[in-house]
């Protein structure tokens, strides 16, 4: 047999469901791609089946011509997907909000289940939930769409129109959003001003317990207001003049403070006393915070110096 | 060619070809031979389009199939089957209709 031949054949199996209908498909793409080699090249080898098999296309392509029409979501419902995860997380995100506020647990069998928590668990607890909700409305929606019946899934008439606000102005986000990070920024200025730190365990002010050591906590605090305040500036530039080299500009000013983050030693900068185990887990955590904050950032500086190298090009070519 | 004219152009192939499919397989044939046979009536098909296509055709009873395993290498044979005549018969018509509609456009245009 063909090596060269079976390797594909097995790399678009890959994507095919159903044994039979898989084996099937397999076989008639088979009994084509020896045919054809033999037709067009007179023999069959490795070689000649090779310019046959790239000729065809790549397997996922091939495999995806046989979904043609195959849906997870059909097209009508995906709109459904956003609805009902938001109306869903707004409930989780509400529960979670009175399981903190009350300390108790709240059990919706088999649907829901919110653990009694704490503010800094339930921090780490709602993106999960956005996830499960996410996953429970795809899965739904996947079984409708699976069923092919005239479905009219129930959402109020004021909520579609919701759905068709039309979206503020760019000026006026940039002004919200600005109004927004200069509170958050004045807001753990504040903090830091009073408690020479900005991360709590708990909220029992005017003393609460600090996360991390004063040492720790005074250059993770500085540097998460230093990030917050370049993006205030950045914000409020952007409201007078919008160019690309803002955002590059605070990008990689923030990938900086992020890089000095990482340098700072994590041993002995926890201020709580927990199980080794738990203690590593939160480094662990923190280590993976701060690497996913510094890939977005990162993405995000690519992203402006390619619109600033377009610009560039487009205005080479417009000067030409 | 302009990703957008392609586009256009693989939509209106994916008609055209499920018609041509039908009227090809009066005859019995097997997916290579219904390859070569197209190009040569000088139309171009992407050969991995073409076997999803008969296998559609087939689940939904318009054209059926046959394993041919007499020779060194086994062919799978294709052919009509009366509903598949029958839609051949109602795609026709439809594309009749299109055709008309569209000359009579075109000339009203040209007398403009």
């Amino acid at each position: 047999m063909f090596e060269k031949l079976e390797a594909y054949l097995e790399e678009i199996s890959h994507f095919l469901s159903g044994r039979e209908e898989r084996m099937e498909i397999l076989s008639e793409i088979k009994s084509h791609l020896l045919e054809k080699t033999e037709q067009e090249h007179g023999k069959v080898t490795e070689a000649s089946i090779e310019k046959v098999i790239a000729a065809y296309g790549p397997a996922r392509r091939v495999a995806e011509k046989y979904m043609d029409g195959h849906q997870i979501i059909a097209p009508a419902f995906r709109r459904y997907l956003f609805r009902y995860t938001s109306f869903l997380f707004a409930v989780h995100l509400l529960i979670t909000a009175v399981a903190v506020i009350f300390t108790k647990s709240f059990l919706v069998f088999p649907f829901l289940f919110v653990p009694r928590m704490g503010v800094f668990e339930a921090i780490f607890y709602l993106p999960t939930a956005f996830l499960f909700d996410l996953g429970v409305v795809t899965l739904i929606l996947y079984f409708i769409t699976r069923s092919k019946k005239e479905i009219q899934l129930p959402w109020p008439k004021f909520a579609v129109d919701l759905d068709e606000v039309k979206r503020p102005r760019r000026l006026i986000l940039s002004g919200l959003g600005f109004v927004a990070m200069l509170g958050l920024t004045g807001f753990a200025l504040v903090l830091y001003i009073r408690y020479h730190a900005i991360f709590f365990v708990n909220l029992n002010f005017p003393e609460p317990r600090l996360f991390f050591t004063p040492e720790a906590g005074k250059w993770f605090s500085l540097g998460v207001i230093a990030t917050l305040a370049v993006g205030t500036i950045a914000l409020f530039v952007k409201l007078f003049a919008s160019s690309p080299w803002v955002d590059a500009v605070q990008n990689g000013i923030s990938l900086i403070i992020v890089g000095c983050l990482f340098r700072l030693p994590l041993d002995n900068a926890i201020a709580i006393s927990l199980p080794g185990r738990f203690l590593h887990q939160i480094k662990f955590s923190l280590t993976f915070i701060l690497f996913f904050i510094s890939v977005v950032v990162a993405i995000d500086f690519v992203k402006s110096l390619v619109v600033i190298g377009r610009k560039g090009l487009a205005k080479q070519r417009q000067e030409r | 060619m302009d990703p957008e004219i392609s586009n256009f152009e693989t939509e209106m192939n994916r008609g055209f070809l499920q018609i041509l499919v039908l009227a090809l397989l009066e005859k019995e044939m097997y997916g290579y031979s219904t390859v070569r046979t197209i190009q040569e009536l000088g139309y171009e098909v992407e050969e991995n389009t073409l076997y999803p296509l008969l296998r559609r055709l087939e689940k939904n009873g318009w054209i059926k199939s046959k394993w041919d395993i007499r020779k060194d290498r086994p062919r799978k044979f294709y052919s009509i089957t009366d509903a598949g005549r029958a839609l051949r018969a109602e795609l026709l018509g439809f594309w009749k209709k299109q055709d008309k509609i569209l000359k009579h456009l075109v000339e009203e245009k040209s007398h403009v």
